[in-house]
């Protein structure tokens, strides 16, 4: 094959790819919203994706917010500006770091489940099993998945900047002897509630790219174990990735309304 | 006749290029075991998907009690599978829930039942295979041959009038095999009414169960007729299947 038709080839099917991950997410959205509403499967999704994710959000948080503030240190007290370092690090913590860096780390956990587990029941034929009892097999395994995380990576964000918060005025405050009255003072100057809002929005995006990533991986899984394995891989990556570039063009979107306000 | 029986006319189904199925016509009888045999690969799993509206013909009829189910729209198909259980390969007993609630399983999403009309249920058609006292089992706490007896549980329990069976003895050792074919005879003698397809490519396990057995090659129907029939005919094909032999005018 010559290198043109190669390249035509992969770009044919990536194109070919994505409309069928977008046609598969809009019947699992659809399914969201249509009867039959089986919520006990979304609560026990929302406790998968929530609840048991909640430690390594948290202990993610916590360091985080603690080796920001040695950093910010090492660099604003060449200039004397060691009072900001809990709005600058509050600011990124709460805007960039708390939405990436909690969907990075429920992308491992949670996307890779997710791949797996439905990628394990295609090819033990567990999803034709749903179809043959006339169950829409889409709206009963992915739709509560995408649905609990869409709603449950804000909460998990908001916990991320929470303790990364607090990690870093500890450092701050307590370790590096910033004095405590101007540093909070100016947080609260620097930070607005829109900068939560703003990254649990984001976060929420996140959770419905992972959660729909993973399940289109686990659905079209083929080839036994070592199917499943690729799948999983394949969508961890994928997510990982989307993750990224989604966030910048989403930040570039929210930054104008923010700007305003200053 | 046409009463009596699930009737087949000149199925067609084709992936892009390849032809599955090239026109079949069977008449599966009410009441009775039906086996389709035929060698892997020859359209039998697909025959068994279009007949559960998992997947359309391009082309041809499916009549039961005078409906052709393939003109159906997709509500009306729903309605039609659920007159239908099917019994997979490898049982496709989810994993993720014990025993009783895989046979819970249909009885929940589609019927609005008490939850001690449900256990009664759910008790019977584990009863009727023998497995009551294991119902708050894991799955993968069960043997192979009481995963296929559970999953014969769980495409009872609706009571359908069409029980089909994908490969149920491929591979398992004969005695398990024996013990499934078992299953398959006293579940259809047991169940008044009941229709049953095999599809299997099994010879031993096909004359020990069959009423009826047609045999599928290249797309086609090739043989009907009893499990006496298929011992005794002439065709050099169905002999050559049926004796497992390498020469003959199946070739690999």
């Amino acid at each position: 094959m010559n290198p043109i038709s190669a390249v035509g080839a992969w770009v044919l099917g990536a194109v070919e790819e994505f409309g069928q991950y977008t046609v598969f997410t809009a019947r699992a959205l659809w399914g969201i919203v249509r009867p039959p509403y089986r919520l006990r499967n979304l609560f026990r999704q929302m406790e998968f994706v929530g609840n048991q994710s909640l430690s390594i959000v948290l202990i993610t948080g916590a360091f985080t917010g603690m080796v920001f503030a040695v950093q910010t240190d090492f660099a604003f007290g060449r200039f004397g500006a060691r009072g900001l370092i809990g709005s600058t690090v509050v600011l990124a913590l709460t805007r960039e770091l708390g939405p990436v860096l909690t969907s990075l780390m429920v992308n491992g956990r949670v996307g890779s489940a997710m791949a797996a587990e439905i990628g394990t029941m295609r090819v033990t034929e567990q999803i034709d099993a749903l179809e043959s009892m006339a169950v829409d097999p889409v709206q009963y395994l992915a739709s509560p998945r995408i649905g609990a995380s869409i709603l449950m990576l804000p909460i998990l964000c908001a916990a991320f900047d929470l303790v990364g918060a607090l990690g870093v005025s500890y450092v701050a405050t307590q370790v590096l002897g910033v004095n405590p009255g101007p540093y909070y003072a100016r947080m609260e100057w620097f930070v607005d509630p829109d900068d939560i809002w703003g990254g649990m929005l984001k976060s929420s995006v996140f959770g419905f790219i992972i959660a729909s990533v993973g399940c289109y991986r686990g659905f079209t899984a083929s080839g036994g174990a070592e199917g499943v394995g690729r799948a999983t891989t394949r969508a961890v990556v994928a997510s990982g990735v989307a993750v990224l570039v989604v966030d910048y063009f989403i930040t570039v979107i929210l930054a104008p309304m923010s700007v305003n306000r200053a | 006749m046409s009463e009596g029986c699930i009737r087949l006319v000149n199925l067609q189904k084709r992936f892009g290029a390849q032809e599955v199925l090239r026109g079949v016509n069977l008449d599966v009888p009410i009441g009775k075991i039906t086996v389709v045999i035929g060698r892997s690969g020859t359209g039998k799993s697909v025959l068994l998907k279009i007949l559960m509206g998992l997947m359309r013909a391009d082309e041809g009829q499916i009549l039961i009690g005078g409906a052709n189910i393939t003109r159906f729209g997709d509500r009306e198909l729903l309605k039609v599978r659920n007159r239908f259980g099917m019994v997979f390969q490898h049982s496709a007993l989810f994993d993720s829930m014990s025993v009783f609630e895989n046979v819970a399983f249909p009885l929940r999403e589609h019927e609005r039942l008490r939850e001690r009309e449900l256990a009664a249920r759910v008790n019977a058609a584990l009863a009727s295979v023998g497995l009551v006292e294991h119902g708050h089992k894991d799955v993968h706490q069960l043997s192979g041959g009481m995963r296929k007896r559970a999953a014969v549980a769980r495409a009872l329990v609706r009571k359908p009038e069409f029980l089909l069976y994908d490969e149920p003895t491929t591979g398992l050792d004969p005695i398990m095999t024996a013990h499934v074919d078992e299953l398959i005879r006293s579940t259809q003698d047991s169940t008044p009414g009941l229709t049953s397809l095999v599809i299997s490519h099994d010879m031993a396990a096909t004359l020990r169960i069959a009423d009826k057995v047609a045999m599928l090659h290249e797309g086609a129907v090739i043989f009907e007729g009893t499990a006496e029939d298929l011992q005794n005919t002439d065709h050099a094909a169905v002999r050559q299947f049926v004796e497992g032999r390498l020469d003959g005018p199946i070739h690999l």
